[in-house]
């Protein structure tokens, strides 16, 4: 029975450990758990869509909407946060806790996910970069396409492939995780340097309202930079060779510097030559462009990436010219985060999905096998931004996976965003409020001391009723309480787990519940006592008998868990997940404590006096009965 | 056995009743609680809450005066111009740039723009400010037709992998009657909530999957000590399988009432400390829920679900020519036993090897009621087995 105990134990240690382990601040802070909406507030987001073209929204997209950012907020359904739409056009949500801001501004983030080759790319400068750099390479900047800047903006994971292009077959990497290799394809100044007049400006837009408004956000755009700027831009775009040497370069830069303060809407609508070619306008203008800008994938497009020295911190960015998208959101399956060398996302795809991504590996493994051209590279773009843009290595057949410099944070975000899709809407945050709670303390303090007389109650009648034996019963409700705790607390953390009143009442009857097995323990060892069997050989037969029926009956209720959990949403999702919890907990109390401290018990002497348990009760009958009864169990 | 009191016999699984017996009687309660549901469905129905039909948001500037006040005079409003209207709790908004922030509040819907209005103009009347600063607007609800479509599926797909779960595990007559006694104490929980009008909640959902794991669960525990009671029944001919059942429901009838004690006394607590002392939403609809639904599905799995399997048991041939041929040896006995009774004028005869005394077959009509005697004698044939 030893091993039990120590298991018991074990499990117990490691929880707590884990709890401790994953807190901050004083002891009393780490055994916190993580309390819910009603309980301690929260943060209140209004995310208002934007109008398109003075509609409003339609009330089933809002409802999508609705859906689909309470499934982002709530991948794993614990954190039981409130998602109402309000109005025509706004939605609140309301999460428990404080929350940054920055994950709330991934609530809102549309998440188009677009698969597209990389065209051309060159690194984002700054006006210290133009001026300070006496060019090492002059013959370089003739070729923005390639130029490696001399800080040659490695990707965050170039260490994973060293050599990009030598060894193609090398890393044919069965899972197709893709690896971005080596972004600064050094070697490779493509020859010709992809004349930009080569990539067709962008087609106009479908839709004749947008088309109407990107003229005039690019009339704007023009009168905004002003009449010199705006011809040299053109100069410069229809021919970049002639503005390769350094003075030249310097003037151009200054006589471009208008662009530098283009908003988002405005340099979306320049031609795509414009976004990528003129220095001055940065990565960080590419990035706010409006939501969508660069979403059709039947489009070239100017993206950028961002990339983050690990040693250093140093932020930089890189420009892409990017081919129409081949592969979209639509065609991932399901995605899921994981570590491996660095937090990583990987997708699964649909079968058409497959095929599509496979045609794009190929295409562009093809295109690039002489010597890392930037062809070579599938971007993964999400919104306006390069997440990543690995170097296609072999021929993809499988998953894909998208890797770079994220924290778990990030890549849980970025997973909970491909699998939930995208949002019909473009949202802006309006406003975000701290809520107060809606339950005070008192309410929690009356709910808490209702569930504990009610347990007391239990504990009343369980000594009255198997006398000392209750001891058994309050020992393993104790053990039962500590371990749901300690789960609770720790999975608050890790997964967001929240605790509403409704909850805490749910887990003090869970606990109630489980005490049934104890019951059908008890009534079961009654039974073999009644047929006369010593204690110590009736204990081993009545748990072999109550085992059967507590597994079957466990069984229903983790069957009940799993399906809800996997198919519900929302509070029935959390629901289902506590259900689970609660009853794996009971099974493990159980099996490692009450039936190794009923084995104890049994091989007392004082086991059947009615002090102890109340078991020798059965056993007073007419004699005459007991006569007859005692030859029976022998027989057996 | 006159010496013992109904306590000690319930203690010793004793207790003798004839549940089975009587199971005609079960039958017609089933029967009334479901005509009672279907007129409380059809004539009242439930009242959604505001979780799920959405409603209208209130707000004010936080000067007006303390949560309580402000969450009083809405609900006041509010009642004036509808009196089923309910309100949510208050919460204090504040922004995260400062300021000194406001209440919110979320009411049932209220139809007509004129009782907006109204509510609005008793809000600014009751905490003398410009009308203009109580603002309102439409919300949705928060539990959105998403989730009860999925959970409905869920249900869904849980009820037949369960079904096929029981089916494998014991039978599938056992299975039918764990579902029908399920879906019984569903509909009688639900009957009863819907009499006592409580709006339904995100709580009540949540109450309501909870009994539904309950309810099966208590099920099992009484089904599988009548497979174990009914093993291999058919080919002997000491009982029928109503009886073996009935002994069976009698031995786990102090388990079920412990369960059930042991389940509503905190449970019990919530729902009075919940309705009785606070008045809030949350522990109440959870505390009800729970407490009809644990209470009944104690009930429906000893006075429902045995019976109907009883029912569905004696439908079956082979177990009606069982019956008939167990109570054509009873009476062959107890003919044999008379005669040889008025022969031989012995008393002591009355706990033979096989049981049964003239008395018990006629006290309990067609059944015998189990008796103290009863059980050693009826397992060792199954102890043996083993």
């Amino acid at each position: 029975m030893k091993w039990h105990f120590i298991t018991l134990v074990s499990i117990t240690a490691i929880i707590f450990a884990l709890v401790f382990a994953t807190g901050k601040g004083s002891v009393t802070d780490r055994l916190k758990p993580r309390l819910g909406l009603d309980l301690q507030g929260g943060t209140s987001i209004t995310l208002e869509a934007k109008l398109l073209n003075g509609k409003l929204p339609q009330a089933d997209q809002m409802e999508q909407a609705r859906n689909i950012i309470a499934s982002r907020v709530d991948a794993s359904g614990v954190a039981e946060p409130e998602v109402v739409i309000e109005g025509d056009r706004n939605i609140v949500v309301n999460i428990a806790g404080e929350q940054k801001t920055e994950t709330l501004k991934e609530l809102v983030a549309p998440a188009e996910l677009r698969f597209r080759q990389v065209i051309q790319t060159q690194p984002d400068v700054t006006e210290a970069e133009v001026k300070a750099t006496p060019s090492p390479t002059p013959s370089a900047s003739a070729s923005p396409g390639a130029t490696p800047s001399p800080s040659a903006t490695p990707s965050a994971n170039a260490s994973a492939s060293s050599a990009p292009s030598s060894t193609p077959s090398a890393s044919a990497t069965p899972s197709g995780s893709a690896s971005p290799s080596a972004s600064a394809s050094p070697s490779a100044t493509p020859s010709g340097s992809a004349s930009p007049g080569a990539t067709p400006s962008a087609s106009p837009p479908v839709n004749p309202d947008a088309a109407k408004a990107r003229e005039e956000a690019l009339a704007k755009a023009k009168s905004e930079v002003g009449d010199t700027a705006w011809q040299m831009a053109q100069a410069f775009v229809a021919d970049p060779s002639q503005f390769q040497d350094e003075a030249k370069k310097i003037q151009l830069y200054d006589t471009l510097k208008p662009f530098s303060k283009l908003k988002g809407d405005q340099v979306a609508a320049l031609s795509l030559e414009m976004q990528f070619l003129v220095p001055n306008i940065t990565c960080q203008q590419l990035i706010n462009r409006p939501p969508g800008s660069v979403a059709d994938p039947n489009q070239k497009i100017v993206a950028c990436d961002k990339d983050v020295d690990e040693k250093t911190k140093k932020v930089s960015y890189n420009k892409y010219v990017l081919d129409n998208a081949k592969v979209l959101g639509t065609d991932v399956s399901s995605a899921n985060f994981g570590y491996d060398k660095g937090w990583k996302v990987s997708m699964a795809f649909n079968s058409a999905g497959q095929s599509k991504w496979t045609d794009l590996t190929k295409l562009a493994y093809n295109s690039g096998q002489n010597a890392g051209k930037p062809e070579q590279r599938v971007a993964i773009v999400l919104d306006n931004e390069v997440v990543s843009a690995p170097a296609i290595q072999t021929v993809i057949t499988g998953d894909a996976e998208i890797t770079g410099s994220f924290t778990r944070d990030e890549v849980s975000t970025l997973s909970a965003q491909l699998r939930f899709g995208s949002l019909p809407l473009t949202f802006e945050i309006q406003q975000a409020d701290t809520i107060s709670p809606t339950l005070g303390g008192e309410q929690l303090r009356a709910g808490l001391l209702a569930a504990g007389i009610g347990m007391l109650l239990v504990i009343i009648y369980a000594f009255f009723y198997y006398r000392l034996l209750g001891t058994v019963i309050f020992l393993s409700l104790v053990m039962s309480g500590i371990l749901v705790f300690g789960m609770l607390v720790f999975l608050g953390r890790q997964i967001g787990f929240t605790l509403t009143l409704a909850g805490i009442a749910g887990f003090i009857v869970s606990l109630g519940v489980a005490a049934d097995s104890f019951v059908i323990y008890f009534e079961r060892l009654k039974d073999e006592i009644r047929e006369g069997r010593s204690p110590r050989s009736a204990v081993p037969r009545a748990w072999a008998r109550a085992k059967r029926t507590i597994i079957s009956a466990n069984a229903i209720s983790l069957l009940a868990a799993v399906v809800l959990y996997l198919v519900a949403v929302g509070t029935v999702k959390g629901f289902a997940f506590a259900l689970g919890l609660a009853t794996l907990l009971d099974l493990v109390v159980v099996f490692l404590f009450r039936h190794p401290l009923m084995a104890a018990f049994a091989s007392t002497k004082a086991f059947l006096s009615p002090r102890v348990s109340g078991l020798g009760r059965v056993l007073q009958r007419d004699p005459a009965a007991d006569a007859s009864r005692s030859t029976n169990p022998k027989e057996a | 056995m006159s010496g013992h009191g109904l306590a000690t016999r319930l203690y010793r699984g004793d207790a003798g009743l004839d549940i089975i017996g009587k199971r005609k009687v079960w039958f017609s309660v089933a029967l009334a609680v479901l005509v009672l549901a279907a007129l409380s469905f059809g004539l009242k129905g439930f009242t959604a809450g505001i979780d799920f039909t959405g409603g209208s948001k209130f707000k004010v500037p936080a000067s007006v005066g303390s949560v309580s006040e402000f969450q009083k005079a809405t609900e006041d409003a509010v009642k004036a111009v509808d009196p089923k209207g309910t309100v949510s709790a208050v919460q204090k908004v504040r922004s995260l740039t400062g300021g000194e922030g406001h209440y919110e509040i979320r009411t049932s819907k209220l139809k007509t723009a004129d009782n907006t209005f109204k509510v609005k103009q008793a809000l600014a009347e009751k905490f003398k400010i410009d009308p203009g600063k109580v603002s309102d607007s439409q919300v949705s609800g928060a539990w959105g037709d998403q989730v009860t479509k999925k959970a409905l599926l869920g249900l869904a797909i849980f009820l037949v992998l369960v079904i096929g779960y029981l089916v494998i595990r014991f039978e599938w007559k056992m299975a039918i009657a764990s579902v029908a006694s399920l879906l019984l104490d569903l509909v009688l929980t639900a009957t009863v909530y819907i009499l006592v009008g409580f709006e339904v909640t995100p709580s009540t959902v949540v109450g309501f999957l909870t009994i539904l794991g309950f309810a099966l669960y208590d099920v099992v525990v009484v089904f599988d000590k009548v497979q174990e009671n009914t093993h291999g029944i058919l080919g002997k001919t000491r009982q029928t399988y109503a009886e073996a059942a009935n002994l069976a429901v009698n031995q786990t009838l102090m388990r079920s009432i412990n369960t059930g004690l042991v389940a509503l006394l905190p449970v019990g607590g919530l729902l009075f400390i919940g309705a009785g002392l606070l008045g809030a939403g949350t522990l109440k609809d959870l505390g009800l829920v729970l407490f009809i639904g644990m209470g009944v599905a104690v009930y429906s799995s000893i006075f429902f679900a045995t019976p109907v399997l009883v029912a569905l048991k004696e439908m079956d041939p082979r177990f009606k020519a069982h019956k008939e041929r167990v109570l054509a040896k009873r009476a062959s006995v107890v003919k044999q036993r008379a005669e040889a009774r008025a022969a031989a004028e012995k008393a002591g005869e009355e706990y033979s090897e096989d049981g049964d005394t003239p008395a018990t077959v006629s006290m309990a009509g067609a059944y015998t009621a189990p008796r103290p005697g009863q059980r050693p004698e009826g397992r060792p044939g199954k102890q043996r087995k083993r």
